[in-house]
């Protein structure tokens, strides 16, 4: 059997070689935390993590312009892939000044480790073009979620990591038995096959709905998204914004590339309504919720839900410019999100995470720094210019309109209307309550340089996104 | 749909199957119940205890190591029986999993993964 022998080329390897880098990389955290001595373990473990989140992001540039298709249709490389990896990418490279205190000290290369590990599952997601390679990635990105959401000495950090075990299992599942019935109505697992394929309509309809289900609890779209407050606040926040982000990037990339390159385009509108009514919902929802928060993480958790519903928005349709507005979006929200879970991370101590809203009473008094740029980042999740956030809402009312789909574009003025009010209350309340503990002395505080300089980097990227609205125009022919 | 008619006879010999197990006993059995036939079956010895208590976690910690270095062992059969077919390629993919699987042992070897503290 000549086959059998090194089916695959080097141009299959290339196309994976981010996530190559990415998988190895955590055996190298791994090795170095049992070789470093104590002292420099922490160091060695966050340095190591970051060097190879950053090289697979300069090795996964590489693949610009040259989409082609691997693994024999199972990993698509091109520009739609790359976008996506380097959000997930950024993601994680920018949870990491969080990532400081990532459980007890003798945990934290082995956290990172996993951090990677996930990575990679959203780096596979990103490609994947093959109902067996989504699922391959979706479960590696969970599994390693699932014990980094236990990486704290609270309890609550465990009931979140059960919570999230058995529901995100119980989502996989109904996602599993889409993908069979899809199998079942095309005969082939491969993303392609199911658009071209004449089978079963009811297989194919049940099949997809049972799919959407799946990545609409990943995604926390309501109504699957009640899991995601409770996990959002349990988990350590570096891993709270590592989920945010990466996770998202992961599940929209397949999301995306299932809506535009899966489906026959004589159903695809027709099956994909259940999930812009969906998208509609977690605008609306995501919101509402968000207004009777106390706590900052699980507020960014219904906030988020209200992000990636606009994202989802975007896709309405199917059109080209709603996947580069969807994309400009989730770099934005990226961004934005980053940048907000920087500025609780600024005011955690060692022992308490600077969650509680009541925190940020008085907060424009006591640090004025810290105020401005978490009020930037506010307005960004409103909606609001000078930031990424305005253009990006436009760009998607633009589209959602263009594409025939007004009611959800009214649906997101109505969701952004209510955001508006949830964002100001937390600005209201930095800046006009003087309440609140006492100024902390300046010299007591320890100078965070890592994370004032990821809040930077949130804050500038924020700001220039604002007015260079940049999305990769050659990047649908490459979904496919 | 004619392909599918096996799959729903399947399906319903097995729902009936099922039911019958559970429902025909009840319905038909005799019951003499005594103090012998009650008690739990434990391989003929008498049980010691309630079977409900808490374990310490540390039994699950080497039962999930013991089960992961025994499916590595199990992966090592299937390229056995087609190591000459497979070749190099079977014999350094072979060796990326080991070493994948080394280091994760090191691992847990030098964090006390096995100590039983």
């Amino acid at each position: 059997m000549p086959t059998l022998i090194a089916p695959f080329g080097n141009a299959d390897w290339l196309a994976l070689a981010p996530v190559l880098v990415v998988a190895v990389a955590p055996l190298v955290v791994l090795l170095a935390d049992l070789l470093v001595p104590r002292a420099l373990r922490r160091t060695s473990a966050l340095a190591l993590t970051a060097l190879a989140l950053i090289v697979a992001g300069i090795v996964s540039l590489q693949g610009w312009g040259h989409p082609f298709s691997a693994f024999g249709g199972g990993f698509q490389a091109g520009g739609f892939t790359i976008v996506f990896q380097e959000v997930a990418l950024l993601g994680a490279l920018l949870s990491l000044p969080l990532a400081g205190r990532l459980g007890r000290d003798d945990q934290t290369g082995g956290g990172l480790a996993l951090l990677l590990w996930s990575t990679c599952g959203a780096l596979l997601m990103a490609g994947a073009s093959n109902l067996l390679t989504i699922f391959l990635g979706l479960e590696l990105l969970s599994l390693a979620l699932y014990c980094l959401c236990a990486l704290a000495a609270a309890p609550s950090a465990r009931e979140a990591a059960l919570k999230y075990l058995i529901l995100s299992s119980t989502a996989s599942g109904f996602m599993l038995y889409g993908m069979a019935l899809l199998f079942g109505a095309t005969g082939s697992a491969q993303l392609a096959a199911l658009a071209t394929g004449s089978g079963s309509h009811v297989l194919l309809a049940l099949g997809s709905g049972l799919f959407l289900v799946g990545f609409a609890f990943k995604l926390s779209l309501v109504p699957f998204h009640v899991w995601t407050p409770d996990v959002y606040e349990g988990a350590p926040l570096p891993i709270t914004a590592f989920m945010s982000v990466v996770t998202k990037a992961g599940a929209l990339a397949v999301l995306a590339r299932f809506a535009y390159a899966a489906l026959p385009q004589a159903d695809a509108q027709a099956l994909l309504i259940p999930i812009w009514v969906i998208a509609a919902l977690s605008m609306i929802g995501g919101n509402v919720g968000a207004l009777a928060q106390t706590d900052m993480k699980r507020l960014l958790a219904y906030s988020g839900i209200a992000q990636v519903g606009y994202v989802v928005a975007a896709l309405a349709g199917t059109t080209p410019l709603g996947l580069r507005y969807a994309m400009f979006y989730l770099v934005a929200y990226a961004f934005m999100n980053l940048g907000a879970f920087g500025i609780v991370g600024l005011l955690s101590r060692d022992h308490e995470e600077g969650s509680r809203l009541t925190a940020y009473a008085g907060l424009g008094h006591r640090r004025p720094f810290a105020a401005a740029a978490m009020t930037f980042f506010l307005l960004a999740l409103a909606g609001l210019p000078p930031t990424a956030g305005f253009t990006g809402k436009l760009l998607i009312l633009a589209s959602s309109v263009d594409a025939g789909y007004g009611w959800l574009a009214g649906v997101l003025i109505a969701g952004t209307a209510i955001s508006i009010y949830v964002y100001a209350k937390i600005i209201y309340a930095m800046y006009a309550r003087r309440t609140g503990t006492a100024p902390e002395a300046q010299a007591a505080r320890r100078p965070e340089p890592l994370r004032w300089l990821g809040v930077g980097i949130c804050a500038v990227a924020v700001f220039v996104m604002a007015f260079y609205p940049l999305a990769p125009s050659d990047v649908l022919p490459q979904v496919k | 749909m004619s392909p599918y008619v096996p799959v729903a006879i399947f399906l319903g010999v097995a729902v009936a199957a099922a039911t019958a197990f559970v429902l025909v006993p009840g319905l038909v059995a005799r019951r003499k119940p005594n103090a012998t036939k009650s008690e739990a079956y434990e391989c003929g010895v008498e049980p010691t205890s309630d079977v409900g208590g808490r374990f310490p976690v540390r039994f699950y910690l080497i039962a999930m190591l013991f089960v992961i270095f025994d499916v590595e062992a199990a992966s090592f059969y299937p390229w056995a029986v087609q190591m000459r077919a497979l070749r190099v390629y079977g014999l350094l993919e072979m060796a990326a999993f080991v070493v994948v699987l080394g280091i994760g042992y090191a691992y847990v070897w030098r964090k006390g993964g096995f100590q039983w503290r």
